[in-house]
């Protein structure tokens, strides 16, 4: 009989990635590297196959010029490096299962092409279905859509070529910061459906620089202040509810300044939309920071609302959505009232709020049931979803809708969850519908993750338009949570060598408080529950498979204390899946999350099913 | 005190004071945890609370009396009527607020 169940201690990413880059490092300084014959290093920081570095040197302080060289011309991409004698340079925007060949130009000098050969990192299955849009149009951007179920994140050039791949499930928001790296959600699961220990930031060739961890972890969207510090959705997951809370955290050290719980500023039950559930009551799902009114925007899909809230004091200035069913001294107090002739709607579990400079509001409006009351929800097949811009006058309360692109397209452009959408100049906008799906070829009323689950179809479609103008349109298989366009070489900082901090800190772990007295049978948990121990040095998972119904409790029994967390393993009805990414196709498979953080000394890992308190032969250590 | 009962024996003494219903199902996990914690409340409640376990899949009649419509379901009951009510796996301290808050 085995010992022990399967165990493993994971090193954090950030250490595996310091431990490749020294090792690149003595390679090069042991070696006589040049531009001609440069030191080449595939995927180096392991989580995008789809880049590299290049490292020599050169006799004189030199510039250089790297061009990754496209199928045809258009598709270049080039970067000027400051003079150095010591070039690490990124490669970024390789072509998939292809040698991708790239120059190397120091300035004024001799150039060199090296190629660099990529496996196929889809598989064989091909990342997308189509790409319009022209060279002139797109230039040397590309669409990055962030996963919001199992397809990893991408990024396509004008041609339709995946340029960019994470093979790590970094799931929600990324967007691209001052500084030229880019922030995303953590590959770090905290707590299902789709919780995540904090935010990467991360260079576009993989490089992690910091983790931002934080107590109550990270979902669906974050926001750079002008200052630098970042406002991040987060939840107290010691409480009954989830997805109600953002904070304000130091850039330099990860640590809580400010936090605004919506529960001093809302009240629960009010206003539900069709998917509203008690613990999951506002599900917040994007954050936007105004500078002209020193104010936060969040857009919550079980409200049907889009509110916004004093920064300072977090008291409540006003509410966007359909006041129907709302208590009358809320709607004379923070609601508005259409004004003019044009087209009307209200937005119904939209995502992705949006304030333009001249103070209007923007968001994807999913449309999801399309009305605050039951009998009146349209089914998937007559829904529809759009890029909606309304026109608020605070002084009056009055709303006014000058822009929407979507409606016509019907039930194929209707996403009933996720998407966003992105203002990037006067009539210039991004409408990215990416929870598409479908059952049966009819447009499917369960999200897309559990669409696929039943044998469904998802895909993602995600649309530029300029002054009425069609200029892109995308269409990729799976449902991504957002689009964003942005340059794999930034105008800042590309690649900074060195260890990447891991800052912040991981919550308590909630326990249970109610013993069950037993004694251990002294036997390993059954192999029929396939478990295993992943340990982190900040936590551990633990991995099992239980019957439904089966009463199952985790026990770490150390010498003077026990702490003890109960394992349902009862199915969860989720009425919002806006990731689907972590959903097990076996329903008996559980995974528990233990953090290190308010625990201290050496416990045994033992496991209570039933009437049978069993071994697992791991200790850890906090 | 802390019994399991049927319909009749449910009805029998639910209008007696204050009663804790607690519908539960035997193929349910958290079931089977609350019913420990249920006897932790009962230590501290003593005869003051009687706690009655319901078995959801055998007390068809009582679940839809009482609209009861998934487990685990605490009911708190008051001389017969519904005072409070918890839907899912609770600790202890948050049924002892409830019980105290309604005594």
């Amino acid at each position: 009989m085995a010992e022990q169940i399967r165990y493993e201690f994971s090193e954090h990413l950030i250490e595996q990635q310091y431990a490749a880059e020294q090792a690149m490092l003595a390679e090069l300084e042991a070696g006589n590297y040049t531009v001609e014959n440069p030191l080449v290093k595939y995927n180096l920081y392991l989580v995008n196959p789809l880049s590299a570095v290049v490292a020599f040197k050169t006799e004189e302080e030199v510039a250089v010029t790297v061009t990754v060289l496209g199928k045809k011309p258009e598709g270049n991409f080039y970067h000027t490096f400051e003079k150095a004698k010591t070039h690490v340079l990124p490669i970024v925007g390789l072509y998939n299962d292809y040698e991708t060949k790239v120059e190397i130009r120091p300035y004024r000098g001799t150039p060199a092409i090296i190629t660099i050969k990529t496996p196929d990192v889809y598989g064989g299955v091909s990342p997308i279905h189509s790409m319009e849009t022209t060279p002139e149009y797109l230039q040397d951007n590309v669409i990055l859509v962030s996963p919001a179920g199992e397809d990893l994140a991408s990024a396509f050039d004008y041609a339709g070529d995946a340029r960019w791949h994470m093979n790590i499930a970094c799931v929600f928001d990324v967007k691209r910061l001052k500084n030229g790296n880019l922030i995303m959600g953590t590959h770090r699961l905290i707590q299902m459906p789709y919780y995540m220990s904090g935010l990467y930031e991360i260079s576009p060739c993989g490089k992690i620089y910091k983790e931002y961890r934080l107590p109550g972890g990270y979902h669906h969207d974050e926001f750079e202040m002008e200052d630098g510090n970042l406002l991040v959705l987060t939840d107290d997951l010691t409480t009954d509810t989830v997805e109600d809370m953002c904070v304000l955290i130091d850039r330099k050290t990860g640590e809580i300044l400010k936090t605004w719980d919506y529960k001093n500023c809302l009240q629960q039950g009010l206003g539900k939309s069709g998917s509203w559930s008690a613990h999951d009551w506002f599900h917040n799902n994007a954050v936007w920071y105004d500078k002209n009114t020193n104010s936060l925007t969040f857009s919550g899909r079980h409200m049907d609302s889009m509110i916004n809230i004093d920064f300072e004091t977090g008291d409540l200035n006003w509410i966007i959505g359909d006041p129907t069913g709302w208590p009358e001294e809320w709607v004379k107090k923070y609601f508005f009232t259409p004004v003019g002739d044009g087209e009307f709607e209200w937005q119904y579990e939209q995502h992705a709020c949006v304030i333009t400079p001249d103070g209007d509001v923007m968001c994807f409006d999913n449309h999801h049931y399309g009305s605050k009351e039951r009998e009146h929800f349209l089914p998937a097949k007559d829904s529809y979803s759009r890029g909606v811009r309304y026109r608020i006058n605070t002084k009056d309360m009055t709303i006014q809708q000058v822009w929407q692109y979507g409606k016509e397209r019907g039930a194929e452009f209707f996403s009933p969850y996720i998407c966003n959408v992105e203002y990037y100049n006067e009539g210039h906008y991004m409408i990215h519908s990416g929870g598409i799906a479908y059952l049966n070829e009819e447009p499917s009323e369960a999200l897309g993750a559990f669409a696929k689950q039943q044998g469904g179809r998802i895909e993602s479609i995600t649309v530029e338009v300029c002054d009425g103008k069609k200029e892109l349109e995308l269409q990729v298989p799976g449902n991504y949570y957002r689009g964003e366009k942005l340059k794999l070489y930034a105008d800042g900082n590309n690649l900074s060598l060195g260890k990447g901090e891991i800052l912040g800190h991981m919550g308590i772990t909630k326990e249970f408080d109610t013993e069950i007295p037993m004694d251990s049978c002294g036997e390993l948990l059954p192999d029929s529950c396939d478990a295993s121990i992943i340990e982190e040095f900040d936590r551990f998972t633990f991995k099992s498979r239980f019957e439904k119904g089966q009463l199952v409790m985790l026990l770490l029994e150390g010498e003077n204390e026990t702490h003890r967390y109960f394992i349902s393993t009862t199915a969860v009805p989720y009425l919002a899946m806006c990731c689907g990414t972590f959903l097990d196709s076996d329903e008996r498979n559980t995974r528990t999350f233990i953090n290190k953080a308010g625990l201290s000394g050496t416990f045994d890992v033992r496991v209570i099913v039933d009437d049978k308190k069993y071994e697992t032969g791991v200790k850890i250590t906090c | 005190m802390l019994k399991e009962v049927n319909s009749e024996e449910f009805k029998a003494e639910v209008n007696k004071g204050l009663v804790l219903a607690d519908f539960f199902s035997t193929t349910c996990g958290p079931c089977k945890m609350l019913s420990f914690v249920l006897k932790d409340v009962e230590k501290t409640f003593g005869d003051d609370v009687n706690i009655m376990k319901v078995d959801f899949d055998q007390n068809k009649d009582l679940t839809a009396e009482y609209g009861v419509t998934g487990y685990p379901t605490l009911v708190l009951l008051k001389d017969g009527v519904e005072v409070s009510r918890l839907t899912g796996l609770q600790q202890k301290p948050v049924i002892i607020k409830m019980i105290e808050e309604n005594k």
